[in-house]
């Protein structure tokens, strides 16, 4: 099964399980939890079934494309469903099977494995799962998104497409990958791994990352009209009507300063102490997204339960 | 004949500390509560069990029927409910609507505060299916995890979501339902090798049953079963199995049916140190490792503990290909931080935050270097080659091999420094330092290793409270407390004693420039309370928390061993029979003279008799007592107060009134007994120590 069978696979998989088959994100994003189809949509009582692809970038993973597992930018293939639905870890198993894989005559197993996003005031509960020892996808039950508590909950479902591709192809080195008929992982990749990878730790601009940082940070606040004075108990306070807010041009430049986050991280331009101000920054910023993303919607009557109501 | 009750919640995989936990809770809730129901027999038997799926619960000995219960209850005073006629009035017919008896059923019962209105209430027993029922939904509420979740519509938190629920008391089910879960008699087996669901016609026999749908229910069950294969594949292997008590109550908690698979991998990674090599498997694949013999090397193998085998030759091919990754991995870091020497990491340090108001590893490393220094000094040992191991000792946390494991501190640095050809003291002190890591784990042996581990832990210590960070409740979290028990413990098990004061104040000298502590009197003093808070909790036990604290008061914060000594030899003297005498006597003789002056005796005030004798035979053992002490021989100066001033002070309180009129001879036998008082004080405060029976002195406090 080449690469971009495995992800046809997968799209037909869960579109035939109710999910709307959606496109990656179009800005840097560290995983496929950042695309607002899993960020803002896990918030609020509406339901939601989606599935994609997320291209995602761990600046600090790179290794300049020597390293036949570890890289800078990988794929992930994203499930959200909302509510989880009971069955969930069968539908799992079953995209498997639809992999080719049996889960019976391999050892599948379910091993603790929490999940937190920092920047994102996100976390869950969950596992990953180990196909034959091999750590093939993250399963989490979020709990709680940009600090607000989640109800229903969603079910996220995140299968590292190269790590299962390397095992159905049987190859050790990421970039001997069959992606498409004779075209290879490393003929798409292994100079972009190299050219990023040398970017990130040696040539990134470190003043520039810093200022656009701090530029998309004041207009996170300026498109939401997040006030500097915050309410009791440190709730954060809005001057603008949650429909006067651009919620979503706002949670893009949130995006923004997350990825300058990490491209600063990588460079080595961040003390210890500095990070965990950086972080707290970006928490601030997600969590003002958040929150409007919620009022938002509920000032527009949560359109998508009336959907759910007419399709049952 | 009672029933069997039976209880599993089926769930979702449970993480593998959550189960033993879960258990432990649901044992005692249902023991709380069938007590509470009356449903307890003698032969009450509650046993929780399970596996990652399932949480089970088996009841034996429960009661056939709730006894009925017979109780009086007492209502208004009699006064307020009938009148003086005996007419009932509005309490009496409320309190007996309320409890269902006729007025006439009420009685008069007499009591301190009056006469009262009481009634016999009779409480049929319920039959005991209807009370589970009731009290089952309790039951799986009060089910505790270290972290619990929601899952769809998110209204119920447990370990993980629950899928089905079996409730049976023989062969009747208990109904009842939980998280939206309706409980009845339909379980499942192993998730992949038996899948479909199936009836239990009743309680007894469940583990049979589900063994046959290859699950092993008890933890002890299968962990034997797991331990057996792993044994057996590892003989088959030719060698031996590591032991990982750990590792196997990990393993056991993430399978349903045990089996284990063996892999292997290229022999030319066993060049990397063994300690790589298992935490390559054990940390992140959770392998077991397998050496040629006991203690022997280790073999290119390992053991998987995994929850199905149908098809053994794809499972270790995959295990093996990931382990293959894993130890390349390893293999790579270990040949990128052999490029250069370890203190080739030092400069690193430099960017390493220690704390952040104390500055960073760098700065603490050249603080270790003096303290080690000086340390050394003091003790004998060698002051160059302790210096060096401070400088190296923490180079290789700056590896990439500890970045990535980071329990292998120490252990690579050795290992780094060995090859390198650093001399073996210095080496091992790499690892040793951090030693002991916890009540089971030894003091170092090495000279060298004890200097630099007490510098470490000084160093932290002096820094954090320096800057208040200081141990508060169940808050430590730069495990203060057990930093001061380590240099404790390598005082007194370990190759070097301490002198507690001028570790504390080189210390604090060496924070000079590095960060801005509070004066060193300050955290000289906080500290010494804190050691000697810490050396009475490690000792009390074993010696008495009294015998402790009279030793301290009487020790100068300077050698820990000088402490034992103390403690040991008034440990000694407690257990003779003139103790409790002598402890008296001076009990009496300290407070006594608590608020008077000192100054000389003068031989011509003193009394013939027992005031004279005690003087005459205190002047010529005083000397004797104060050299003996002087020498920290302790015993020999108890002994001497024992047998010498004994029997005269005794004496002297029996026949001598101290607190006369006449102020000169007073004021002169204070002196005398003032003098006793400091030179046994200088030992131990004996009038800290407790006796059996009270002096005669009302103002001495035991």
């Amino acid at each position: 099964m080449t690469f971009q069978e495995l992800i046809l696979a997968l799209e037909r998989f869960w579109s035939e399980h109710g999910c709307l088959i959606v496109q990656p994100y179009n800005s840097e994003v560290g995983a496929g939890t950042f695309n607002p189809h899993t960020f803002l949509r896990a918030i609020g009582p509406e339901p939601w079934n989606v599935a994609y692809v997320e291209p995602s970038r761990r600046p600090t993973d790179g290794r300049y494309g020597e390293n036949p597992n570890r890289l800078q930018q990988f794929h992930q293939y994203q499930v959200i469903l909302k509510p989880s639905p009971l069955d969930i870890q069968e539908l799992y198993l079953e995209s498997l099977r639809a992999l080719g894989t049996d889960p019976s005559r391999h050892d599948i197993r379910f091993i603790e494995d929490d999940w937190e996003s920092p920047t994102l005031g996100a976390w869950g509960l969950g596992w990953q799962v180990w196909l034959d020892g091999l750590e093939i996808s993250q399963f989490t039950y979020f709990q709680q998104c940009g600090g607000i508590d989640c109800k229903p909950i969603s079910g996220e479902l995140t299968y590292g497409l190269e790590r299962i591709a390397m095992y159905l192809q049987d190859v050790d080195d990421v970039y001997e990958l069959e992606w498409a008929p004779g075209i290879r992982y490393g003929d798409l990749y292994k100079r972009a791994e190299w050219e990023w990878s040398t970017y990130n730790f040696e040539q990134a601009d470190v003043d520039l990352q810093k200022r656009l940082f701090e530029e998309y940070e004041t207009q996170v606040a300026a498109l939401l009209g997040l006030s500097e004075q915050k309410g009791k108990g440190g709730a954060l306070q809005f001057d603008r009507a949650p429909l006067e807010r651009l919620v979503l041009p706002a949670y893009d430049a949130v995006i923004k300063c997350s990825h300058y986050f990490n491209v600063l991280d990588a460079r080595g331009a961040i003390s210890v102490t500095e990070r965990q101000r950086y972080i707290g920054r970006v928490r601030v910023l997600a969590r003002a997204a958040a929150e409007s993303w919620y009022a938002q919607r509920e000032a527009l009557g949560f359109p998508l339960l009336d959907t759910a109501a007419a399709a049952q | 004949m009672s029933a069997d009750f039976l209880l599993e919640i089926g769930t979702e995989e449970l993480p593998s500390s959550f189960v033993r936990h879960a258990l432990r809770s649901m044992e005692a809730s249902a023991a709380e509560l069938v007590r509470q129901a009356r449903l307890a027999t003698d032969e009450l038997q509650i046993q929780a069990m399970g596996t990652p799926r399932r949480l089970t619960l088996r009841i034996h000995g429960l009661a056939e029927q709730q006894p009925d219960r017979d109780e009086t209850v007492s209502g208004p005073p009699w006064a307020a409910a009938f009148e003086a006629d005996g007419t009932p009035k509005k309490a009496a017919t409320g309190f007996a609507k309320k409890h269902g008896v006729a007025v006439d059923a009420l009685v008069k019962t007499a009591t301190d505060k009056g006469d009262y209105v009481s009634v016999q209430v009779h409480e049929a027993g319920q039959a005991t299916h209807e009370v589970l029922a009731e009290l089952l939904p309790q039951l799986c509420q009060r089910i505790s995890f270290p972290k619990s979740m929601r899952w769809g519509p998110g209204e119920i938190a447990f370990g993980r979501p629950i899928h089905w629920i079996v409730s049976l008391l023989g062969s009747d089910v208990v109904e009842f339902s939980f998280a939206n879960v309706t409980a009845g008699r339909t379980t499942r087996g192993h998730r992949f090798l038996a899948p479909a669901e199936f009836e239990l016609a009743q309680a007894s026999g469940y583990e049979a049953t589900l063994e046959a749908a290859r699950v092993i229910v008890d933890i002890e069950a299968r962990k034997a079963r797991m331990m057996n294969a792993l044994h057996s594949a590892a003989k088959e292997l030719g060698g031996v199995l590591e032991p990982d008590a750990f590792l196997a109550d990990e393993c056991v908690s993430l399978v349903e049916e045990p089996f284990v698979v063996p892999g292997g991998f290229d022999e030319a990674f066993l060049a990397l140190p063994d300690e790589v090599v298992i935490s390559v498997m054990r940390d992140h694949q959770r392998y077991f490792a397998v050496r040629e013999s006991e203690g022997g090397a280790l073999l290119p193998a390992y053991l998987n503990v995994v929850n199905t085998a149908e098809d053994p030759a794809t499972i270790a091919k995959g295990n093996d290909r990931v382990l293959r990754a894993r130890l390349a991995d390893a293999r790579f870091f270990v040949e990128e931080d052999l490029k250069a020497p370890l203190s080739d990491r030092l400069p690193k340090l430099d960017s390493v935050v220690f704390q952040s108001k104390l500055g960073t590893m760098g700065a603490k490393v050249r603080r270790l270097e003096s303290n080690a220094n000086a340390i050394a000094e003091r003790v004998g040992a060698d002051a160059g080659a302790s210096q060096a191991a401070a400088r190296i000792c923490k180079a290789d946390l700056e590896t990439l091999i500890v970045y990535e494991f980071p329990e292998l501190q120490g252990e690579m640095g050795r290992w780094y420094a060995l090859r390198e050809g650093v001399e073996p003291a210095v080496a091992d002190a790499i690892r040793d330092h951090y030693r002991p890591q916890g009540a089971d784990d030894g003091v170092p042996d090495g000279l060298v290793s004890a200097v630099v581990a007490v510098a470490d832990r000084i160093d932290t210590l002096v820094g954090c409270f320096g800057i208040g960070l200081v141990p508060s409740g169940s808050a430590d979290p730069f495990a203060l407390r057990r930093a001061a028990l380590g240099i404790i413990r390598i005082a007194l098990e370990g190759p070097i004693d301490i002198d507690l004061g001028a570790l504390i104040s080189g210390a604090h000298q060496s924070y000079a420039g590095d960060a801005k502590l509070k004066p060193a009197p300050d955290v000289q003093a906080s500290l010494d309370e804190f050691f000697r808070g810490r050396i009475r909790a490690m000792l009390k036990d074993q010696h008495g928390g009294d015998v402790v604290d009279a030793c301290l008061g009487a020790w100068d914060g300077t050698s820990i061993r000088d402490l034992r000594t103390r403690i040991e030899a008034v440990a000694a003297l407690r257990s003779a029979p003139e103790f409790e005498a002598l402890a008296i006597a001076f009990k009496r003789a300290f407070n006594i003279t608590k608020e008077s002056g000192r100054g000389a005796v003068d031989p011509s005030l003193l009394e013939d008799g027992a005031e004279r004798e005690l003087a005459e035979r205190f002047s010529t053992v005083r000397d004797q007592i104060r050299e003996a002490t002087n020498a920290r021989r302790y015993g020999d100066a108890l002994k001497l107060v024992a047998q010498e001033l004994g029997a005269p002070i005794d004496r002297f309180f029996e026949e001598v009134f101290v607190m006369v009129d006449d102020a000169r001879i007073r004021d002169n036998r204070l002196r005398l007994l003032g003098e006793i008082a400091d030179t046994v004080n200088g030992i131990a405060h004996f009038h800290q120590l407790g006796t059996k029976l009270q002096s005669r002195d009302p103002s001495v406090s035991t």
